[in-house]
């Protein structure tokens, strides 16, 4: 049997969420110090709005560590490094300031920790080069028979020169059980800056697998149907962008064919 | 043209929108003669669906005339009688060609929101969020009807609106729910909801050879029509001690071999559990009431089945799947393959085994729509279902709010 290399990365959903939630936490305490020292039960008097935001740049640095490298275990372990000084950081302000919010706080620092350390081994034990990028497979199932889905993509002219553009792979094959035809595109997805880049690329509409998932979803409604289908709340058809600002479900004004 | 629009959650108006146009070859316009409100649209109205818009036209129950076509409609002409199937289908995917027509896979063209939520994307669905498509519904004067040479039924028969006009969803949804328990004769089925859902539910069961119907509710009103129509047993779930306990007493000890949930995601109960949540929905902390659902899974028999015809839309809080594990159910749900019933159910309304108008309770016009909907949520005046006539004005048998029919 074969083993699959679709989508097979080092890093997984937990150490990006980790990631994520450094960026979120970071910015927050770089923004709004005084908000967090309250939230924390600090004074905020003295140097703790300097000392919040210092610590909110040293969790948007490692936020962006992990969300940018291909293997981030040096940058996740510093994540566990970071929870041991806001701990003492937490314990020293709840013994100051004696306020039950500090007891809270800890309480959450401690439950994060438990993953930081967690992740951090699983992603220490990882041997070999890095997985630079990640091998995506957009692919579709079209109920008609190869040669027709040929023919439809040979005269797809503007869909094949993006797929060419990417240096994907495309391939047909018969669906198990006679049912239609898979098309499928493959290629090596590595943006720059990985998933913070990628997130920056899917914000502006630019993200190649969600462009190719469109482009592939149409072209099965063009060969199964003859058409792209619209409706009154999304009239230019499927396209991930403009589901992001939809109009109300009723009528247009004006018909663009 | 006048349309009755989604304005934030519990409000609904009617308003001047632009008149439909022909966005594509196989689009057809209808000019609306009845179009009903549906107990699905009441979770719009109540919120409990995501993705709705300030301005979305309501409605996937209705039919019409035809006014126009593209030219890649060849099996209608201007002025046909035509009942469209809630469900958008395109007739040539996989889905469709398997008759699982609200599973089409070219129709929804917002399928990507609908994958991120349920992995996959449903059909699209006239006036019924953006999550189906967002397609203006037919609670209008009139509609764009996609794929108009797959959908529509023409009604050539000289039948009225009403005795067709609920082949749209009602009644092929309650006829679905009985069939999927597998019916082979002599069976005991018991069903949640005495809605029109659950009417035609309980009347197709008996139709398709079930010995027994029990139906639950806990509006009298609405049990008697279910005596009255389909010859069902009733259970009034406010004055017993227990439902599934009281079923299984009903049943010889055994239980019910096949359960349907005609009540979906607001289900109300006089149980504990119906509480929990309330309070949990109302916080922002569930998506669906459920305590149909549960009584079901706990009353149906050893290796029965659960059919779910009722609407759920997001993450079920508290299912007994232990339950359902323990005892070998079969749960069989989904949207209904409006389309595969058409000409079955037709042909049922022509032999005269069913006239499906017996669940209208209230006719009215369309610029009448905002109190209709505030009269079937409440359940006041007796009210199971709202027929509504866009263009029409009373005179013609039409019941004024409030009088009841």
């Amino acid at each position: 049997m074969a083993t699959h290399q679709i989508r097979k990365r080092d890093k997984d959903s937990l150490t990006q969420f980790l990631g994520w939630l450094s960026v979120g936490l970071g910015t927050a305490q770089l923004l709004a110090p005084a908000a967090l020292c309250r939230l924390v039960g600090a004074s905020g008097r003295g140097a703790s709005h300097r000392l919040m935001r210092l610590m909110g740049v040293r969790e948007l640095a490692q936020g962006v560590g992990i969300l940018t490298r291909p293997r981030p275990s040096a940058w996740l372990w510093s994540r566990v490094a970071g929870d041991g000084l806001d701990l003492s950081l937490l314990v020293l302000t709840a013994v100051k300031n004696r306020r039950a919010r500090s007891a809270f706080v800890i309480a959450n620092v401690l439950a994060v920790t438990v993953p930081d350390v967690l992740e951090s081994r699983h992603l220490s034990e990882k041997q070999g080069e890095p997985q630079r990028g990640m091998l995506v497979r957009k692919a579709v199932t079209i109920n008609r028979p190869r040669e027709d889905v040929e023919r439809a993509w040979v005269g797809a002219a503007e869909l094949r020169e993006k797929v060419l553009s990417a240096h994907a792979q495309v391939s047909f094959a018969d669906a198990p059980g006679r049912r239609g035809t898979e098309l499928a595109v493959e290629f090596l997805h590595a943006p720059p800056a990985g998933d913070l880049g990628a997130a920056a690329l899917k914000v502006a509409g630019k993200d190649l697998p969600t462009q190719l998932a469109d482009d592939l979803r149409r072209f099965k409604q063009q060969v199964e149907t003859g058409e792209i289908i619209r409706s009154d709340s999304t009239p230019g058809g499927h396209l991930l962008t403009s589901q992001l600002r939809q109009r109300p479900a009723q009528p247009l004004e004006e018909v663009a064919r | 043209m006048k349309a009755l629009c989604w304005e934030g959650r519990n409000k609904v108006e009617v308003e001047n929108v632009p008149d439909p146009k022909i966005l594509n070859d196989r689009d057809a316009i209808v000019r609306i003669t009845s179009t009903a409100i549906c107990g699905s649209d009441l979770h719009l109205l109540d919120g409990y669906v995501p993705t709705m818009k300030k301005g979305d036209i309501l409605g996937h129950e209705f039919m019409g005339e035809v006014v126009e076509f593209g030219k890649g409609v060849g099996n209608l002409q201007v002025g046909d009688r035509v009942v469209v199937p809630f469900p958008i289908a395109c007739g040539a995917c996989n889905a469709c060609e398997l008759e699982l027509y609200s599973l089409c896979e070219n129709t929804n063209p917002n399928a990507r929101l609908a994958e991120k939520m349920f992995g996959h994307s449903t059909a699209g669905i006239f006036g019924y969020s953006h999550l189906t498509g967002g397609f203006a519904g037919g609670q209008s004067e009139y509609v764009r009807v996609p794929f108009a040479d797959v959908g529509p039924l023409k009604i050539e028969n000289g039948f009225a609106d009403e005795q067709v006009l609920f082949l749209s969803d009602v009644y092929p949804t309650g006829y679905m729910g009985a069939e999927m328990c597998d019916i082979r004769g002599g069976e005991v089925i018991a069903i949640w909801g005495a809605g029109p859902v659950g009417q035609f539910a309980a009347a197709s069961a008996s139709l398709l050879g079930a010995e027994r119907v029990i139906v639950i509710d806990r509006f009298e009103y609405r049990l008697r029509i279910a005596e009255r129509h389909t010859g069902a047993e009733t259970l009034n779930y406010e004055e017993v001690d227990s439902v599934p306990e009281a079923l299984k007493e009903l049943t010889g000890g055994r239980g019910p071999d096949a359960c349907i949930d005609a009540v979906g995601m607001e289900a109300h109960g006089a149980t504990m559990d119906d509480w929990y949540d309330k309070t949990k929905t109302s916080m922002m902390l569930a998506t669906d009431r459920l305590s149909a659902l549960r009584q079901a899974i706990h009353a149906c028999r050893k290796g029965g089945t659960v059919s779910i015809p009722g609407v759920y839309g997001g993450f079920l809080d508290k299912v007994p799947f232990g339950a359902a594990f323990g005892k070998g159910l079969t749960l069989k749900m989904g949207q209904t393959h409006v389309h595969r019933y058409l000409p079955i159910l037709m042909d049922r309304i022509e032999r005269g085994e069913i006239d499906p108008s017996y669940v209208i309770t209230h006719r009215l016009r369309l610029d009448d729509a905002p109190d209709a909907y505030t009269t079937f949520r409440n359940k006041e005046d007796n009210c199971i279902k709202v027929v509504l006539r866009p263009g029409r004005v009373l005179g013609d048998g039409c019941c004024v709010l409030g009088a009841g029919c």
